[in-house]
């Protein structure tokens, strides 16, 4: 795309939304840029260990299969922060990651490839709070919970979101939540949160066994193939999806059941090349962005470009466009906006929500377990989606049940704590968990000898942004791309608060539900949820357009105004990048 | 609507196998103090338990140790973080151009005029502490940041090799920037065990001021019965670390923080003061770092021994969570090629069978599961909010007026 209309940085789990948008809806084309891999195209088919092809225009180029054999869904290979298939660093694997300066207990957990961090996300797409756009002071009145519903409602239908599938392990969540059960709380029916109470995550999975390879229902009994050249559609219940997942095997890349932003998006934006009635989508990986080129235009500074490296050869290149929409994340975009040394009046990267994370982990017995199934004797956290039923308290935030694979399951569960370690860790006999921080040695081992019948209740605090937390220039590193980013996130003491309100939830549905034993993990900072470190309201305006930079927008989750009250930011990322779509479109197009 | 001509588009590009590739390819053997200080680690957070043979089974005997898991926290912190040569300040004085750490500096710091003082090693008459931190200029970096030579033979101990790296005159002057009260005791509990030297400089000399492209390191670690000399890539934390942690744990120590008494441990031979501590104890010194105030009290000695001495407390984290990383993944099964290149590594045992699997029963990844399921909403979730308009249908073919429709949903004049 030799003059693109518009030039989107990132093609993580918003910048596809925002491509397909402006040349789907407002014929604009569109080349949007990939810092990381593209998995799954055939101008790529090595892509850890060659430069492949530049740019991919064609659906065509896509492959499922090829996509099934990068995507190995083993745990090392995929998430390791250093070589796994699933990080922030360049293409070639026999190069080091690209490096953050964090001066703290705590962990930056993104992926750097097209899709973004969405090609590990599990795929939970609950809509923000509506308190927290029309209650909270954050957004601005033109921004109301109702004018996010429309763009809520289109994300939501791309994206296959429905109601997740409650196996053994959420039928034990179920029993603890639910004041029909052994809970306290109702069950919440309507994808618009007001009330406390539990539901179904809505996920943006396709339905289990939507048809299989012999007809015959997908459950406990189905003997079939769970290949979609043998006939198998829609989702196979497999909990990797933090290693990639491109379940179905054998299934073209869109045909893939759980849609991240490369398969929901992605094939959507590139089909707009076969339509002379649209605008056309040009994707070009491993190309880093350094530089956002300006002119000085009537009053305010106006976007004109930006200068890209390519991230094998090194070569650097000027591109020139209409329009530029950054969507590299809430850690790549500030730092390129602060590279490339455009005005910041106090708010740039700053404001950063993480949702405060925390991780309650209920332990059970065999016999609890069968009194909850009786067809099943173990949760299996292996099995079904990863994160199938939630909790809400608007307000406050949520909770999600969790299984995952063993290696994650130990980190999250027993190797990363901000409470120090439990042999040294009194816990408060008034609290609602037996044991807290790291848990190390014999009782490792013991504790990991029960994976099968142990799950997780995730903490989501709706944390509040605050101009201390953020993304700087580091003024001690700098690589191939400028000065690093420098990471900082610490809790507020409301946050605190809600945090621990949560824990305490969690711990008494485990409780409720039977576990014989409830350890608080008690994290430090994970940034993977990360929201509102350029935020709508303070850098940017209702429409996403830079307050000082003319036709210069931000389409990423950075754009939040704030955590959108603490459930999982893609769908309002998405359908914010949507929305800014619309805007950019009428606008300047 | 503009066409897209030739969607060749933007052209460039056109590498092939990185010839880095082939530098990465080979295993780092460790030095003793490197490996037995990670071994160390490894057998305080997943140690061998025959206690839980009859508890659990045989299966759950083995441990960290059994897999050469510091072999997986060794690769990771040595392919930590890339230094780019045309990141680098120049020129870049190294022990081949006659500067650098492991060349004769003399009383002149070559490295001065060349970063216009900025690496002026400030007037130490006085005992004023060198200042050892650099900041970038033109966004460039110091090279000294990455140079370092920790020698205890020539400066006589390794209180002597900690005087001169902070640039003192005298190993008693110490005393005022260790907040310890007995710098003997200090002295006689501080032992880097196997190592005598470390030294880390730059290998590609001399670098020319228009360099690009990765740089590569040398790494000297001399022992009292052998020593190791290696070219490689990115900086090498994973050796410096375990000195950091010796320090740490004299302090930890002469403060009285361990819980059980320190022996020496044969099982680590190679290590120093922190592999003598016992398992908890060794835990509990890292979390110092964390949570104790260790590095705001040693900063001004460990300094001079990192880029940054702020990762650390991330380093402990990583220290923690790369266990479950490494131990409870498939990744003990890649046999010995488990620190190749990631590109060349291949699985020699199943992922279900690999020895943490038989442990925590996961079969390893799998197509699909027959598993029973149902959903919990009859008729699926109620969404009944108002709104100005809906966007209408958005697939297979989004009408041409659902854009317009949308932005009316928005309530406003874009405009």
């Amino acid at each position: 795309m030799k003059d693109p209309d518009v030039v989107v940085v990132g093609a993580g789990a918003d910048g596809p939304v925002a491509a397909w948008k402006l040349a789907r809806d407002h014929g604009v084309d569109v080349l949007l840029l990939e810092a990381g891999p593209f998995y799954g195209n055939e101008q790529w088919p090595e892509p850890h260990v060659d430069s492949g092809g530049t740019v991919s225009t064609d659906p065509d180029d896509l492959d499922g299969k090829l996509l099934d054999e990068q995507f190995t869904h083993r745990e090392a290979e995929a998430n390791d922060p250093t070589y796994g298939y699933l990080r922030v660093g360049p293409s070639n694997s026999a190069r080091a990651p690209w490096f953050r300066n964090l001066h703290q207990n705590a962990f930056i957990w993104q992926v750097s490839a097209v899709g973004g961090t969405s090609t590990h996300y599990f795929s939970n797409h609950p809509r923000g709070y509506p308190t927290a756009f029309d209650d909270q002071p954050h957004w601005p009145d033109e921004v109301s919970y109702a004018d996010m519903v429309p763009y809520y409602r289109l994300n939501e239908e791309i994206t296959s979101t429905q109601q997740a599938p409650m196996t053994a392990r959420e039928e034990v969540f179920i029993e603890g939540a639910s004041q029909e059960k052994s809970g306290e709380y109702p069950l919440l029916e309507d994808l618009n949160v007001t009330e406390t109470g539990w539901r179904p995550q809505p996920n943006a999975v396709e339905v289990p066994g939507k048809e299989t390879s012999n007809g015959q229902p997908l459950d406990s009994d189905y003997e079939g193939s769970f290949s979609y050249d043998d006939g198998f559609r829609g989702d196979t219940l497999v909990g990797d999806h933090f290693q990639g997942s491109s379940t179905p095997v054998d299934a073209p890349v869109r045909e893939k059941a759980r849609k991240s932003s490369n398969i929901g998006y992605v094939p959507r934006a590139l089909d707009t090349n076969d339509n002379p009635n649209q605008g056309n989508v040009a994707i070009r990986p491993n190309t880093y962005v350094t530089d956002i080129h300006t002119a000085e235009g009537a009053g305010n500074l106006e976007a004109t470009g930006v200068e890209i490296r390519d991230t094998w050869s090194g070569a650097t290149q000027t591109v020139e466009a209409d329009t530029v929409v950054l969507a590299g994340g809430c850690i790549e975009t500030p730092r390129l906006w602060l590279n490339s040394g455009l005005p910041d009046d106090g708010w740039v990267g700053k404001g950063l929500t993480t949702h405060w994370f925390d991780w309650v982990v209920g332990v059970y017995d065999d016999d609890t377990v069968a009194d909850i199934n009786p067809d099943r004797q173990h949760m299996d956290p292996y099995v079904g989606q990863n994160s199938a039923v939630r909790f809400d308290k608007p307000g406050v935030g949520g909770l999600e049940d969790i299984g995952m694979s063993p290696g994650l399951v130990s980190f999250a569960d027993y190797l990363f704590s901000e409470a120090g370690y439990s042999f040294d860790t009194p816990t408060d006999p008034d609290e609602p968990w037996d044991t807290r921080g790291y848990i190390v040695g014999k009782e490792l081992k013991r504790r990991m000898a029960n994976y099968r019948q142990t799950k997780a209740i995730l903490v989501l605090t709706d944390d509040m942004p605050r101009q201390e937390n953020g993304v700087s220039l580091d003024d001690t590193f700098s690589d191939e791309h400028g000065p690093v980013p420098k990471v900082r996130y610490e809790p507020g003491e409301e946050d605190d608060e809600r945090r621990d309100e949560l824990a305490r939830i969690a711990a008494n549905i485990h409780k409720n539900a039977g576990a014989s034993h409830v350890h608080r993990a008690e994290w430090p900072p994970l940034l993977l949820h990360m929201q509102s470190s350029m935020r709508i309201g303070k850098v940017l305006d209702f429409a996403g357009e830079a307050k000082n930079v003319n036709r210069l927008f931000v389409a990423d989750h950075s754009a939040l105004a704030n955590g959108v009250g603490g459930p999982n930011p893609t769908n309002s990322g998405q359908a914010n990048a949507l929305r800014i779509a619309d805007h950019i479109g009428k606008r300047y197009f | 609507m503009k066409g897209v001509g030739g969607l060749a588009a933007v052209s460039m590009s056109g590498v092939s196998i990185a010839e880095a590739q082939e530098v990465l390819g080979q295993e780092i053997p460790a030095d003793p103090h490197t490996r037995d200080t990670y071994r160390a680690i490894v057998d305080a957070i997943v140690p061998r338990t025959p206690e839980l043979e009859e508890e659990l089974g045989g299966e759950h005997v083995p441990g960290g140790l059994d897999v050469e898991l510091e072999k997986f926290l060794i690769w990771d912190f040595n392919h930590f973080q890339e230094i780019r040569l045309e990141t680098l300040q120049t020129p870049v004085k190294t022990a081949r151009s006659g500067g650098g750490p492991l060349g004769d500096l003399g009383g002149d710091n070559p490295l001065g005029d060349a970063l216009g003082g900025l690496t002026e090693t400030g007037d130490l008459g006085g005992g004023t502490p060198l200042d050892s931190v650099t900041e970038l200029v033109d966004g460039l970096m110091a090279p000294e940041l990455f140079q370092l030579d920790l020698d205890t033979i020539s400066s006589g101990s390794e209180l002597g090799a900690l005087t001169d790296l902070v640039g003192l005159d005298a190993v008693d002057e110490l005393t005022g920037l260790l907040e310890v009260e007995d710098l003997d005791e200090f002295g006689e509990l501080l032992d880097f065990g196997a190592v005598d030297r470390l030294a880390i400089d730059f290998a590609d000399a001399p670098i020319p001021d228009d360099a690009e492209g990765i740089a590569e390191f040398d790494l000297l670690v001399e022992g009292a019965n052998e020593g190791t000399h290696q070219v490689i890539q990115n900086y090498p934390y994973a050796n410096v670390f375990p000195l950091v942690f010796d320090i740490v744990a004299a302090e930890f120590l002469l403060r009285g923080e361990n819980e059980d008494t320190p022996s020496p441990n044969p099982e680590f031979a190679g290590g120093g003061t922190f592999v003598r501590l016992s398992r908890e104890d060794r835990l509990r010194c890292l979390w110092t770092i964390v949570d104790g105030g260790a590095i705001d009290r040693l900063d001004e000695i460990l300094s001079p021994m990192l880029p940054t001495l702020g990762i650390l407390k991330y380093v402990v984290m990583a220290v923690n969570g790369l266990h479950g990383f490494g131990y409870y993944t498939e990744w003990s099964g890649l046999g010995d090629t488990k620190t190749n290149t990631p590109s060349e590594r291949e699985m020699q045992v199943d992922p279900s069978n690999v020895q943490s699997r038989n442990q925590t029963d996961y079969p390893g990844p799998s197509d699909g599961y027959a598993a029973d399921w149902r959903h919990a909403v009859d008729g699926g979730f109620d969404d009944d909010w108002e709104t100005a308009e809906t966007p209408g249908p958005a697939d297979p073919e989004l009408p041409d007026e659902a854009a317009d429709e949308a932005e009316e949903a928005t309530g406003g004049d874009l405009l």
